[in-house]
């Protein structure tokens, strides 16, 4: 049976998206990639700098050729610069997709509800396929898809804490409302957090400090791309209804020990 | 006195007719996924051979990174 996900028209067959950031060297990303099975990554968009001795290590070099590059808006505090930052990649030459992140505040790294959107706004009239990076809350999930989003990306925890899912009722008031696929980004720290997010009901999630800053980055993509087809599976297949009391599981009846 | 622009800041020194093309050959980034923006306008990647830097442009050169 297939199960592929549709975004933008485009099918994927991995629901595992993954970014690129935090690995150790450019090989260990390339391999970590590969094992995760992942069609979708996220780069970043920075200025070369000129001085620093790794200037012509190009990541494109170590990314399958066939897999798609999602440019972020990472370090972006205002939709104008996030704008900005889409416009320059789509012209050098990456695709016309973008993961939205407007995040004004350091600590939290909480996105900007209002400038995400506004820049959604922007970019979806400017022909863009816009992934937005949000809080988890319905009411903006449905804004953005209003405006012509093609997915929403609710986070579970703070980017890069590993806490997984703690905004789940929340996530899970989208996931039930949503009209565009819901990606889990942000926060997930083990398979089991990304198996929870897609028993949930998510689409796909975005894994990337976990994979990256694991011991083993390799085994620990393969891991989450055998949790995520697992949690995935476990949610087609329809989970059991939680009970208040124990059932048991064999007869009542017929015990050899009864009188 | 030699025409100059700034890119990413830094002063270039440009040569007569200087492309954005020319430019990045210039840099060592000529096979290279650059991203390029000019008085703060996106370059489109075909237009590199055929856009031309004047003296006083501010060019910014960016590229595609780690990131999540």
């Amino acid at each position: 049976m297939s199960d592929t996900l549709t975004i933008a028209g485009r099918e994927f067959r991995s629901r595992l998206i993954t970014g690129t950031g935090k690995y150790e060297t450019f090989e260990v990303m390339r391999d970590a990639v590969v094992a995760s099975g992942c069609e979708m990554v996220t780069v970043a968009v920075r200025r070369i700098d000129f001085d620093a001795r790794e200037r012509d290590a190009d990541i494109t070099d170590f990314l399958p050729e066939d897999i798609l590059l999602l440019p972020n808006t990472a370090g972006c505090e205002t939709a104008e610069e996030a704008v900005r930052v889409a416009r320059l990649a789509r012209a050098g030459g990456l695709p016309d997709w973008v993961k939205l992140e407007v995040i004004p505040d350091a600590r939290h790294l909480l996105p900007d509800p209002v400038e995400t959107l506004r820049a959604a706004e922007i970019l979806v009239a400017d022909g863009f396929t816009v992934l937005p990076y949000m809080l988890p809350d319905p009411v903006l999930a449905r804004r953005l898809a209003e405006v012509g989003c093609a997915t929403v990306m609710p986070l579970a925890a703070p980017i890069g804490t590993g806490r997984g899912l703690k905004l789940r009722d929340s996530i899970r008031m989208v996931i039930e409302e949503a009209e565009v696929p819901v990606v889990v980004d942000a926060g997930l720290g083990s398979p089991s957090h990304a198996a929870e997010a897609m028993e949930l009901g998510a689409d796909a999630v975005l894994v990337n400090t976990a994979i990256a800053r694991a011991d083993d980055p390799v085994t620990m993509a393969r891991a989450f791309r055998l949790a995520v087809e697992a949690g995935r599976s476990g949610r087609l297949a329809g989970l059991m209804d939680e009970q208040v009391t124990a059932q048991p599981s064999s007869p009542v009846g017929g015990l050899v020990t009864q009188p | 006195m030699t025409p100059t622009c700034t890119v990413n800041g830094r002063e270039h020194e440009l040569e007569p007719g200087e492309t954005v093309q020319r430019l990045l050959e210039r840099l060592g980034l000529g096979a290279r996924y650059a991203l390029v923006e000019r008085n703060g306008d996106p370059v489109e990647r075909a237009a590199y051979d055929r856009v031309e830097l004047a003296p006083g442009d501010s060019v910014v050169v960016a590229r595609p990174v780690a990131g999540g």
